[in-house]
């Protein structure tokens, strides 16, 4: 396999990519269809801004975003069902229950010793320590900046802990086991070993004081764009969507098999990170995954960060074994 | 075949008998037994070979005799069509016209899932008992009075202008406003337990048609 150049960079010598957006497959059926799945993306961040934006005060609080969240991804597991991107990622009962019990990892246990050590209890002490609460300023701007800066400082917090992953080993083992997913379904994003998703959910954005009507329409952004990362829906985009934010496709070739189109792509909503970064490429990939599109279970996610740098460590250190294999490859 | 070396489970383990026949009184909830009849004039052999592709799949590995076929699977792909089993025997019992193809095929997914629901109940005993634990520091947090938010926060003219609504005093509306202030609750954890209560009985049936549908077809294949 040649690959293609991107850039200094030769995407897809690996595993098959399809690089440029004029190559990516376009929704197939009626105009209806069509219409639908071409302006189904900007009209539900539309909708939600302008819910956030004039919602009473009264159920303007994040129980009523919980609610709305939990409706939106039922409805895009349906737009999985009626129009999915490759047969190869079509839902099964087994990825759907094991997808589930990772959200719900993260919905009970998680939350319970996020309270504790996680980016609340971190936030709450970095204000204290840096009198970071002068910042006042901030609530007195149109809400819309405040969201967007809300939004923008958290991704670009997460871009730079999500590259330190690919790059650094003791980080890396803890998002290796993320890549082992083989399909992208819209609950994949909570796959991955519960350290890493405590890690990912540090961002400076969180430090800052703001209004709870900016922090809501923040997270417009992420659940409008964000969660369109992990799902299996062929949408026909509009461009001027892929060039600010994160889409399908580009999440696609990150968990790509191939090891320089893993290394793209690493912002959560805004792309054009990655495009001042220069770590952006524009294309999509079917074949996902890392040793061949070996499917890792739930017991291995748990414990492979662990065990992989026990293996690692003995083999450094440990006297007569040198000849242990390293099965996790940094950077990946 | 794909390197790994199956044991003829039908020997082995799979259909206990003697002392762990009590086992059959609960062994449904993972393991899954049917049969499909074979189609008129086929013999077991040409029943086996029909079935046999089924197994050529990443992770399994399979051995078979004139009569039966036994497999085992090791993190099997997403889109394997048995994924949920881990290792089950196949056999063709009579002749035809009334020959069929009994299975029994044993599922760990089946049986974790029927088991979440039970960590899912411990997860919410444990969070009422942190927050039991943690009732009396959350009081007197709440007692200390906040001046420095007495005043409600300022709305930009843009704002105004637009129609959003006046912001409230913060405080007002407490932990719901944003996420640093929330307390965990049990209620998830209760959700998630009737989640998968309903997923394991969903996928016990589901699961059960599709294997009977999949070696059907196979055996009506031409």
């Amino acid at each position: 396999m040649n690959g293609i150049r991107v850039g200094k960079r030769i995407i897809g010598a690996d595993s098959p990519v399809t690089i440029g957006w004029e190559n990516i497959p376009r929704v197939e059926g009626g105009p209806a269809k069509q219409f639908i799945f071409t302006w189904f993306q900007p009209a539900m961040l539309l909708a939600l801004l302008a819910f956030w934006y004039y919602a009473p005060n009264s159920i303007a609080k994040a129980s009523t975003a919980i609610g709305i969240g939990i409706g939106f991804k039922v409805l895009l597991l349906g737009l999985e069902w009626v129009n999915p991107r490759y047969r190869s990622w079509q839902l099964t009962w087994k990825e759907l229950t094991t997808d589930l019990f990772y959200v719900g990892l993260g919905y009970t246990i998680l939350r319970i010793v996020d309270s504790y050590i996680g980016s609340d209890v971190m936030a709450k002490g970095i204000q204290h320590a840096f009198h970071w609460d002068k910042f006042t300023w901030f609530v007195g701007l149109p809400l819309l900046v405040q969201a967007f800066l809300i939004s923008f400082l958290f991704d670009f917090g997460q871009y730079w802990m999500h590259r330190g992953m690919h790059n650094w080993y003791p980080l890396w083992l803890t998002h290796a086991p993320h890549h082992y997913i083989t399909q992208l379904n819209i609950n994949k994003g909570a796959v991955g070993n519960p350290v890493e998703l405590f890690l990912i959910g540090l961002g400076v954005g969180g430090f800052f004081d703001f209004l709870p009507r900016a922090f809501l329409l923040a997270g417009s952004f992420g659940m409008a764009v964000s969660t369109y990362q992990h799902i299996n829906v062929r949408f026909n985009t509009p461009a001027w969507w892929r060039f600010i934010f994160n889409t399908t496709e580009h999440h696609s070739l990150h968990h790509s098999r191939d090891y320089e189109a893993s290394r793209s792509n690493y912002s959560g909503t805004w792309i054009f990170i990655d495009r001042i970064f220069g770590t952006c490429v524009d294309g999509e990939a079917e074949l996902l995954g890392m040793e061949g599109g070996r499917r890792m279970s739930i017991v291995e996610q748990m414990h492979y960060p662990f065990t992989e740098a026990w293996k690692t460590l003995k083999a450094k250190f440990g006297r007569g074994r040198f000849d242990t294999p390293e099965s996790a490859v940094p950077a990946e | 075949m794909t390197g790994m070396t199956a044991q003829p489970i039908w020997h082995e383990t799979v259909i206990p008998e003697g002392p762990r026949v009590n086992m059959r009184y609960i062994d449904w909830i993972w393991h899954v037994r049917g049969s499909v009849p074979l189609p008129e004039g086929q013999t077991a052999g040409e029943a086996l070979d029909r079935i046999e592709p089924v197994f050529d799949e990443v992770g399994t590995a399979h051995v078979r005799s004139d009569a039966a076929l036994s497999f085992t699977k090791k993190n099997p792909a997403s889109q394997d069509p048995l994924s949920v089993f881990e290792r089950g025997v196949l056999r063709v019992e009579g002749t035809a016209p009334e020959g069929r193809l009994r299975y029994h095929l044993v599922s760990r997914a089946l049986l974790a899932c029927f088991l979440a629901p039970l960590l899912f109940l411990g997860f919410a005993q444990l969070t009422i008992l942190v927050n039991a634990y943690q009732k009396p520091a959350a009081e007197a947090a709440a007692k200390k009075p906040d001046a420095k938010k007495a005043d409600a926060p300022p709305m930009h003219p843009i704002d105004k202008a637009l129609g959003a609504p006046e912001p409230e005093k913060p405080g007002k509306n407490g932990a719901e406003g944003g996420k640093r202030n929330r307390k965990p609750t049990p209620t998830p954890a209760y959700v998630f337990a009737g989640i998968f209560a309903a997923l394991y009985v969903g996928g016990r049936i589901l699961e059960d048609r599709l294997v009977k549908r999949l070696f059907r077809k196979r055996l009506l294949q031409a």
